[in-house]
């Protein structure tokens, strides 16, 4: 399967539902994607299986601000720059790119790298979702090492992470993204297509394509944003209140950097790692934290996250306590 | 003392005359396609003589910039030149325009090194001698220059000095002046303003020109998107500054004339009719998204819901009128527009309705009883690491508050009576500890 900038709307909105309200806004990416496409063509999506195992995959994403990112949109010499200097690091081709988080920007930036590096794209990513941490990424869980990680702008500056673990490579790249102006592109969890094909969430671009064709569960409830409460900069709580159908039924939805709890009656009916995403009933597209408002009609829906994300060491690293919500016990029984 | 508004519509063009903000005159006029200054005549001349006589202040609601760029009519050919180089050519300028409207503007563009970032050291230095190449190609080639850099509304300097090596010959529009962060948008504002600056200059001096039989001691003025007003010689240097000020000269008309700060403000044409915002008296803004003529621009345009044939819809016109509520207190409605008696009570249940008189001119009104004003914004690191004897918050705050208010003198105002508000500083979302200052100043036009 080849993706072209067809495919491209698709692409943004379903990476927009995974992200789970978080991520960075994805459909301001589109031009640079499409830019990308126009001028280097279509890219071939993979399963890692269709590569050797011993193949190179470069994980990619953008960290730092959206805002920055929104002024400083890239070069399209620095695909091929980082490329290159993930084979020095690595000592050899890279084969692949692969989003490091398929939810939100990320998701849609790893298909314009692919793109200018000509390379095809795994349909696979790092997290299923989108977190705001790093390290809170499955290959982490599967012990896979984050360095050399590698952070450059758009002019090649470059700083790599090298020998250190999941938490503290938050902190240094953090810091270098700092220095760099706030906004840097970065290739961490460097890995093989064998260890992709064991570790990395697997088929999620594909899913990202499905659910932004229109392929979306029931939503747990159709209603409107009847408040939203700020705690801080950091935590939000919307209440969405039932219309048509689901008159006279009320959800609270708590979210921090992502929507993390859909509770109703004292119940968590999604809980993270589950995907929560708010849909704007009139636009269909998913709707960001810091856009949600008061009087928006939504479409409240959620999605299992990858299992792995549901065993003890994944509820660990990005379940509700890592989000420092306690007390809610999601609801065993979903359809 | 005397003001005169003027909205010139699609279909009609309403004037106001008002002494300390009491209507004491009013007239409409058919709109003539194509010309917005014999409309704008034709319904001036409406208003008693002696009123037009003692008139201090003309401010002007025109929808031709819009339109001009909505049917590709009398657009300048721009020289297009961005400020980044290799950081920034990931997508190239004029990229996802719609056909037709690429054409017929853009001239010829390039992107040479430079730019700026948050803070001075991250600033990359100007390739002048790439800009000087591109003026000498482009000279005799282009109606008007858009320049674009990196980082512009934060540091504008090396936009300021593309524009002198550009030269004087023809207008040159600098980013930074137009829109806020966001390269690409603002680019494409950068170049529509540039785009219009043909049209526009025509346009200030058949204002002019009528102004001086119609209201010789007036000051003439035009809307902006923001609610605010500027003087012809901004508008040439701003020429894009009038897309989006139609609705908000009637948000703020309609409000002024109710006597709220903030209210719904619901505008009832023939045809379709637009819900928007009053904040503080002035048009709630957009977050994002705004298009013109299928471009994607940065501006702040008020933000409505526009609906077709609402009279025959009331269901929708209820919720659309409940989605644009800032919260669950909900704020009372003003009707306005030539057809706002025709939506019943009924239709809004629950809510306080304001039908208020002279709603049928509210942007000729609200055009009369604004301001001149500017806007600046910047964002800022305070105690940067690679920057540690950089400037403190407060003194950016009043650098910030300072150029709004330069910016409004700019725009026509006073400098005597000129206020500057600031808002509640923002923090910038994965920036740790950045914040965006904002402030807006306005005042009462200079009488000269």
């Amino acid at each position: 399967m080849h993706l072209d900038t067809d495919a491209l709307a698709s692409l943004a909105r379903g990476c927009a539902v995974l992200g789970s309200g978080g991520g960075g806004p994805a459909a301001p990416m589109i031009p640079l994607v499409e830019a990308a496409l126009g001028e280097c063509g279509p890219v071939a999506l993979v399963h890692p299986a269709d590569l050797p195992a011993d193949a190179l995959v470069m994980p990619v994403g953008m960290v730092g601000s959206s805002a920055v990112g929104a002024e400083r949109i890239g070069g399209r010499a620095e695909p091929a720059r980082l490329r290159d200097r993930v084979e020095q690091q690595r000592g050899g081709p890279v084969a692949a790119v692969m989003a490091s988080e398929i939810g939100g920007q990320n998701g849609c930036l790893a298909l314009a790298f692919a793109a200018r590096c000509g390379l095809p794209l795994l349909d696979a990513d790092s997290m299923g979702r989108a977190y705001p941490l790093m390290h809170q990424n499955v290959l982490e869980l599967a012990g896979i090492r984050p360095g050399p990680t590698l952070v450059a702008d758009e002019r090649g500056r470059t700083v790599v992470v090298d020998h250190v673990d999941g938490p503290h490579l938050e902190h240094l790249v953090r810091a270098a993204v700092d220095a760099l102006g706030g906004r840097a592109v970065c290739s961490d969890y460097p890995l093989t297509a064998g260890q992709a094909a064991d570790s990395a969430v697997l088929g999620t671009v594909s899913l990202a394509l499905r659910l932004g064709a229109g392929e979306l569960p029931e939503p747990l409830l159709t209603g409107k944003v009847t408040a939203v409460q700020r705690h801080g900069a950091a935590a939000v709580s919307v209440l969405v209140d039932g219309l048509g159908p689901d008159s006279g039924r009320l959800l609270r939805v708590e979210a921090r950097s992502e929507f993390v709890a859909a509770v109703a009656e004292g119940r968590a009916l999604a809980l993270v790692p589950d995907v929560i995403a708010l849909l704007d009933a009139r636009t269909g597209e998913a709707v960001d934290v810091e856009d949600v408002r008061y009087g928006l009609r939504v479409r409240v829906l959620a999605l299992p996250a990858p299992p792995i994300w549901y065993t003890p060491a994944g509820l660990a690293l990005g379940g509700p306590e890592a989000f420092g919500l306690s007390g809610l016990v999601r609801e065993e029984v979903r359809a | 003392m005397i003001a005169i508004g003027v909205k010139v519509g699609g279909s009609r063009t309403d004037a106001v005359a008002l002494h300390e903000g009491a209507v004491i005159a009013k007239a409409v006029a058919p709109s003539l396609p194509g010309d917005p200054v014999r409309s704008l005549a034709d319904a001036v001349r409406k208003l008693p003589a002696a009123h037009r006589a003692e008139a201090v202040q003309l401010s002007v609601g025109l929808n031709t910039a819009a339109r001009a760029v909505m049917e590709r009519q009398g657009l300048a050919r721009v020289g297009v030149l961005r400020i980044g180089g290799a950081a920034v050519d990931a997508v190239p300028p004029g990229f996802g325009w719609p056909q037709a409207l690429r054409r017929a503007v853009l001239a010829d563009w390039e992107n040479v090194d430079g730019g700026a970032g948050l803070t001075p050291a991250l600033r990359t230095p100007l390739d002048r001698a790439a800009v000087t190449r591109f003026a000498e190609r482009t000279r005799g080639r282009v109606q008007a220059y858009a320049v674009t850099g990196v980082f512009a509304p934060a540091d504008g300097s090396q936009e300021r000095e593309s524009a002198d090596l550009l030269g004087a010959e023809v207008p040159v529009v600098l980013s930074g002046e137009v829109a806020g962060l966001g390269l690409v948008e603002r680019e494409n504002a950068t170049v529509l303003h540039a785009a219009l600056s043909s049209l526009v200059a025509r346009l200030a001096d058949e204002l002019t020109v009528a102004a001086s039989t119609l209201t010789p001691r007036a000051t003439v003025l035009v809307t902006r998107h923001d609610g605010t007003l500027a003087g012809l010689d901004y508008l040439r240097r701003q020429p894009g500054l009038t897309l989006g000020s139609g609705p908000a000269s009637t948000i703020r008309g309609a409000a002024l004339l109710a006597g709220l700060d903030d209210a719904l403000v619901v505008d009832v044409g023939e045809r379709r009719c637009r819900i928007g915002a009053s904040t503080q008296g002035y048009p709630q803004e957009a977050r994002a998204g705004e298009r013109i003529g299928g471009v994607q621009v940065s501006l702040r345009f008020p933000e409505l819901t526009v609906l077709t044939d609402p009279l025959h819809r009331l269901d929708e016109l209820a919720e659309a009128v409940d989605s644009m509520q800032p919260g669950a207190e909900p704020l009372p409605v003003v009707l306005v527009g030539p057809r706002a008696a025709a939506v019943p009570d009924h239709a809004l249940p629950g809510l306080r309705l304001l039908r208020p008189e002279h709603g049928e001119a509210a942007g000729a009104y609200g055009a009369a009883a604004s301001l001149v004003g500017a806007g600046h914004e910047r964002i800022f690191r305070p105690g940067d690491r690679s920057d540690p004897d950089g400037p403190h918050l407060d003194a950016v705050r009043d650098e910030v508050r300072e150029l709004a208010r330069a910016g409004a003198v700019r725009a026509g105002a006073d400098p005597r009576s000129v206020d500057v508000r600031v808002d509640p500083e923002l923090p910038v979302p994965y920036l740790p500890g950045a914040v965006l200052i904002r402030a807006r100043a306005m005042g009462p036009p200079l009488p000269l």
